[in-house]
């Protein structure tokens, strides 16, 4: 598994990438891989108001509905139109092409927050215990 | 909860297997990816370890009487080497369990029921009891593999070294201190082989390894569900219980209305005239995948409730069962799914959602 340096994670395994204001958000390769093949992804609304650690999102395998948890509160930005015809991405490139979503984010604290890889590493393990 | 382990349990974990619960048991839910072993079966072959079911055996000059008393199907007069596919239904017609019943000879039985349901059913079987028949559980002895999906034919001539598809659909034969039967829960050709505990590692292995050449893959649980539900068959607990008959179940066709006296008969009739929900295949419409516990509408009123829903590998659709009032079930409704803050629209659609080509 890995978790790319650049990127800030959640203990709900989402992550996120800070460009300025705007937050990209995934899910992680250890949520991918414990949620197993996705087959439906429900993304949040253009200009929809997200809330820190409230669902914004579902994302689906063959067996059960996960919900996917805002790591910062904002604006809905952006969405990805690709994995809605396409949700294996999720699966097969979480970090790139699987993205969920982006927030302009409007507090800048809750960023700093957010888990290092570092810090992300040792809460699985811890939760794989 | 007192969890228990199948027998062939650490031969999963060696296979990479990703464990979940079924009931009290812990089995595989699914080893590589569930979408690739719903196709695996499909087009090749899959291999599950099912042997969380119940098996007895049932004997005695009076077993035969015995058990057509119990299941809504005819036994008596059937052909040896057969499998009967039945409900056992309460006096009151509630279905307790499907089974399947596999007679050696007319006095003697295999009996194969859910592993949710085996304490009930035995205490049911033995409450039943009379002269002249032997009841035995033999849920911890036996185990029970199931060899799925089109490749099973070579794989089984070459690996178990017999031609079983040479039997017809739900006719089996004995083998290996158990039986092998042309049965399946996965809508596709296969075996369901019934062993006693200390073969079942040493033939598991062989068809997995046997297996490898002609694609065949071990399969978890996840897959088995999705497979019988675009078979269109039910999972007891889930798409059937007490509270329905078969007639409401949508297998009516498992009630021998001629034969004479069988546990609950005359409640099923009576319960077949007035009934008031049905059992019915939906497919989804918009986007959004139905699950166990959701509502159905038709013009904003509460008409019933899915029993079991997922997306299908196979139809790349949203499919679910579930039971809506007896005026909403005609195939082509135009129904409403409610899923979280929305709905659904959906229609009622034939069963099953998936046919195989070879005909089973």
């Amino acid at each position: 598994m890995s978790f790319p340096e650049n990127l800030r994670y959640t203990k709900t395994h989402e992550w996120a990438k800070q460009d300025g204001k705007r937050i990209r958000v995934g899910i992680t390769d250890y949520a991918q891989k414990e949620i197993s093949d996705v087959v439906f992804a429900e993304l949040p609304k253009l200009n929809q108001e997200v809330e820190q650690g409230k669902p914004m999102a579902i994302v689906e395998s063959v067996k059960a509905a996960f919900d996917i948890y805002a790591p910062v509160s904002g604006k809905v930005v952006a969405v990805n139109k690709g994995i809605e015809a396409n949700p294996a991405l999720i699966n097969q490139d979480c970090y790139q092409q699987g993205w969920l979503a982006e927030i302009e984010a409007n507090k800048e604290s809750e960023w700093q927050q957010l888990m290092t890889t570092a810090a992300y590493e040792q809460h699985i393990q811890q939760s794989v215990k | 909860m007192n969890v228990q382990t199948l027998p062939l349990h650490e031969e999963h974990a060696a296979l990479g297997a990703k464990f979940g619960t079924f009931g009290v048991w812990q089995v595989p839910l699914y080893y590589s990816s569930i979408l690739e072993e719903h196709e695996r079966v499909r087009r090749r072959a899959g291999l599950f370890d099912v042997s969380h079911m119940g098996a007895y055996r049932v004997e005695g000059p009076k077993a035969e009487y015995y058990l057509d008393r119990l299941i809504t199907r005819r036994l008596v007069g059937v052909e040896a080497g057969r499998a009967v596919y039945s409900p056992i239904c309460r006096e009151d017609g509630g279905i307790l369990d499907d089974i399947i019943v596999y007679k050696v000879r007319s006095d003697r039985f295999w009996v194969i029921v859910n592993a949710a349901n085996a304490a009930k059913d035995y205490e049911w079987l033995h409450s039943h009891l009379e002269d002249g028949v032997k009841l035995s559980d033999l849920s911890r002895e036996m185990g029970l593999l199931a060899l799925q999906g089109p490749a099973s034919v070579p794989i089984a001539a070459r690996v178990l070294g017999h031609d079983f598809f040479k039997l017809g659909n739900y006719r089996f034969q004995e083998w290996q201190g158990g039986i092998v039967a042309r049965t399946g829960y996965t809508g596709e050709i296969g075996l369901e082989i019934l062993l006693p505990h200390k073969e079942i590692a040493r033939w598991w292995a062989a068809l997995i390894k046997g297996g490898k050449q002609d694609g065949l893959i071990p399969v978890g649980f996840a897959a088995r569900d999705t497979l019988r539900l675009e078979a269109g068959m039910l999972l007891y607990g889930q798409d059937m219980d007490e509270e329905v008959d078969p007639f409401a179940a949508g297998i009516g066709w498992t009630v021998d209305l001629k034969k004479n006296a069988f546990v609950g008969k005359e409640a099923i009739l009576k319960r077949r005239q007035n009934s008031k929900r049905q059992l019915v295949g939906i497919e989804v419409v918009d986007r959004g995948i139905p699950r166990h516990g959701c509502e159905i509408y038709r013009n904003q009123k509460k008409i019933g409730a899915v029993t079991s829903g997922s997306f299908s590998p196979t139809l790349k659709k949203n499919i679910a069962l579930g039971y809506v009032t007896i005026e909403n079930a005609e195939i082509g409704t135009e129904v409403e799914i409610s899923l979280r803050d929305r709905f659904l629209k959906a229609l009622v659609v034939k069963l099953p959602f998936y046919r195989s080509s070879q005909g089973v």
